[in-house]
């Protein structure tokens, strides 16, 4: 069978899925339901008592097969991301972290110092740490070194839907990393994320595309099912790429006299 | 209420009965402490903690839960 491995914890889906931007939580957990994504990220905000019902803990953990990847989301430098790690960990219960800085509001990228610092720090720690990054193939190979579970990095910005922007240097990740590479962050259509898993991704990370769709559950299994196509289309090994036609049927011997 | 201390509940000064412990402050806000984690000057209070963590005059105390994020 073709699972996904990170430490101990191993995934028959390749599809992680977010839980921000959703209209509500019952929306939100249909959404879980059908993707079929067994990994789903989480953000740790404060307690609100006027907003109890929004704790997402408890009817996300009652989904059976679900592991929780909390994020940093919020944090702007590698000893606040750390701190949320710790917190976060208390209450998930799971060692896995993404790992998320991005200090500026207005482009979302991440801070490719304090996320490694970060991820260095947790890794040590003995979580599973997978940190969302630019498509930076020697930031990748310098996160692996530190003892990442994964890299993630962004296929465009986040929520922005434009997809594989990042695909030529995403292809070099692929080729060089020897730790799962995970597109999180831009994608907007299954088909892209059809893409990805073509490309070798072991996984995507997909949020926004869902939470904001017409039918966030039907885009949801959407979703997954091109996931698993990608992933089969990879696996199968997909022809090269020729400079000219190349015939599926004979051109010759037909009809004899023609 | 002279007898009451004060606390810094995210960020919010709020007064708090002396001797309550991190339970009693998580059934004060009506909380039932399962999917909330504790802070107490940056330290994390655990759930077998709480009934004997006593919360002092001027604590700082963060309450944090999931919500929704990608």
């Amino acid at each position: 069978m073709d699972l996904l491995h990170f430490g101990s914890y191993t995934f028959s889906s390749r599809l992680i899925l977010g839980t921000g931007k959703f209209s509500n939580s019952t929306v939100m957990l249909d959404a879980v339901r059908s993707s079929g994504a067994q990994l789903v990220t989480v953000a740790l905000r404060r307690f609100n008592r006027e907003q109890a019902e929004d704790d997402l803990f408890g009817p996300l953990s009652a989904i059976k097969g679900i592991t929780l990847m909390p994020n940093t989301s919020g944090a702007s430098t590698a000893s606040e991301a750390v701190r949320a790690a710790h917190i976060a960990r208390e209450l998930s219960g799971s060692p896995f972290i993404k790992v998320e800085i991005h200090p500026n509001p207005q482009h979302l990228m991440p801070d490719p110092i304090e996320t490694f610092e970060a991820s260095r720090i947790l890794a040590k720690e003995g979580f599973l740490v997978m940190p969302y990054i630019a498509a930076d193939p020697v930031l990748a190979k310098r996160l692996e070194e530190v003892g990442c579970a994964s890299v993630m990095p962004l296929g465009s910005a986040i929520g922005s839907g434009q997809g594989l922007a990042t695909s030529e240097m995403l292809n070099i990740i692929i080729r060089e990393s020897g730790i799962p590479v995970i597109v999180d962050a831009g994608l907007r259509s299954p088909s892209e994320a059809a893409h990805a898993m073509e490309m070798g991704c072991e996984a995507v990370l997909v949020n926004s595309a869902v939470a904001v769709a017409g039918n966030p559950p039907a885009m949801a299994e959407a979703f997954a099912e091109a996931v698993v196509a990608g992933r089969k289309a990879f696996r199968s090994g997909l022809m090269q790429k020729s400079g000219s036609a190349i015939a599926t049927s004979p051109l010759t011997s037909f009809l004899g006299t023609l | 209420m002279s007898q009451m201390i004060t606390i810094e509940l995210n960020g919010e000064q709020q007064p708090f009965p002396p001797g309550s412990s991190v339970s009693d402050l998580l059934a004060i806000i009506g909380s039932d402490g399962k999917s909330v984690a504790v802070v107490v000057n940056e330290q994390i209070i655990r759930p077998e903690n709480r009934l004997s963590h006593l919360l002092q005059e001027g604590d700082r105390v963060e309450l944090l839960m999931f919500a929704g994020g990608g």
